[in-house]
């Protein structure tokens, strides 16, 4: 690896840690909660943006890998502050979450719709099947990815907030 | 087994708990573990299903099936609160492990959900790096974030007002949008930087309803799949809106850029 590709990946990690958290704060997450997101968000980007610029994966793929990193460190995370493992692992996610893939379909669908239409219809039922496909695949990837160590450690993870009560003092 | 609590007020306690749960944005199967943990501690048994909009919850004692009360609550709308989530999940355990008393458990629930949430003003000025930074992982360059940041500072702002006076939801994404975009146009507009249109492309994406998106998908594929499907049909409106206030400003600057 070269010098500017690790500082591109850094940096994407870096700026998605900022993203996470400002997406976070929006669902009033517990404090210790927000940082442990922002890592993990950083963490999960910047797999996402060496699998999709260093190797053949597409984005849906990438994702899946991306997500199924952030559920194992959110799993360890879990354990160590005590609280359920979606609520930063969630957070974590909504940088991969693919917005813009979502508004540009409907977008593409608005411009095939109008009757003074910029552009070549074939080539706009061509963009809508891709970005609605693309937004619903990477949606299923994120979600199936976080959750597949849930379902492998599938006691531990039901067992994350209880073991904050075995904490306390009887 | 401990003595018997009155099924009226466990009943009225659970759908109070469920339904704060529900629109604090947690996926369905959470609740429904949570519900059947504190019923079990009072031994009681559960059944209960869960909609969009409502829940019915029919709780019956485990050793006598003629002590038994079937309601139904309405889910408030309500914003997502993951702090509640968090704490009322242990407090289940707590219910499971402890046997706490009925009241105890519901001073503990109202203390958890008076907790303030974290200042709007701190939510405006993170919400607004976060989107400029954002703007950055999709390749725009100083210009563009500077003027991502200020609109979604603005369009934010309007978002935060206008569900203070409990707006329409889809009017206020309609008009959230469509402010954000035509504060990032003004950069398309006079060619500042070299991405101007990756600005205008990101300034509306702080409106993208990712926590119900990724619940819908959870819900359904844990076979809760009228609520998934309920929350993904919500979600898909709110980013129908999200894009006619975007195609508007397209409309009046006349770009077509994205």
């Amino acid at each position: 690896m070269t010098d500017s590709l690790i500082l591109s990946i850094l940096a994407d990690g870096a700026f998605a840690a900022v993203a996470a958290t400002g997406f976070a704060v929006i669902s009033n997450p517990p404090k210790k909660a927000i940082l442990i997101a922002a890592g993990l968000a950083a963490v999960g980007h910047a797999l996402r943006f060496y699998l999709l610029h260093n190797t053949v994966l597409d984005i849906t793929t990438a994702s899946l890998a991306a997500a199924f990193a952030i559920g194992l460190i959110s799993m360890l995370a879990a354990k160590l502050i005590h609280c359920p493992a979606e609520v930063f692992s969630f957070p974590s996610l909504l940088p991969m979450v693919p917005g813009m893939y979502a508004y540009k379909t409907v977008l593409a669908t608005i411009r095939f719709m109008s009757s003074h239409g910029t552009g070549d219809p074939q080539e706009l039922i061509v963009q809508i099947c891709q970005n609605g496909l693309t937004t619903i695949f990477v949606m299923f990837a994120l979600v199936i990815g976080v959750s597949l160590p849930m379902f492998i450690f599938h006691k531990q993870s039901f067992m994350m907030t209880r073991l904050l009560n075995n904490k306390r003092p009887a | 087994m401990k003595e018997q609590v009155p099924i009226r007020e466990l009943s009225n306690f659970l759908l109070d708990f469920s339904t704060t749960l529900m629109s604090a944005g947690v996926h369905t199967s959470r609740v429904v573990r949570n519900v059947h943990r504190i019923a079990g501690s009072f031994g009681y048994s559960v059944e209960m299903t869960i909609f969009q909009k409502h829940i019915t919850m029919s709780i019956l004692h485990a050793e006598d099936d003629s002590i038994r009360r079937t309601s139904v609550r309405a889910i408030p709308a309500g914003t997502f609160n993951f702090n509640t989530i968090s704490q009322l999940s242990s407090l289940s355990w707590a219910a499971n492990d402890e046997h706490l008393p009925l009241e105890e458990l519901r001073r503990r629930y109202e203390a958890i959900v008076a907790e303030p949430r974290i200042s709007r003003w701190w939510v405006l000025l993170l919400v607004s790096c976060a989107n400029a930074s954002f703007c950055r992982l999709f390749g725009g360059d100083p210009a563009a974030m500077g003027l991502v940041f200020v609109a979604t500072l603005v369009g934010f702002f309007v978002r935060q007002e206008m569900m203070r006076f409990h707006v329409n939801h889809m009017a206020v994404f309609v008009v959230a949008s469509f402010v954000a975009s035509m504060i990032a146009s003004v950069g398309v507009w006079h060619h500042w930087g070299e991405t101007p249109q990756v600005a205008l492309g990101t300034s509306v994406l702080f409106l993208i309803p990712g926590v119900p998106l990724i619940n819908s998908i959870i819900d359904t594929l844990e076979g809760h799949v009228l609520v998934g499907f309920s929350r993904a049909v919500n979600a898909c409106i709110l980013i129908i809106c999200i894009a006619l206030g975007l195609s508007a400003t397209l409309l009046i600057l006349g770009l077509d850029l994205l």
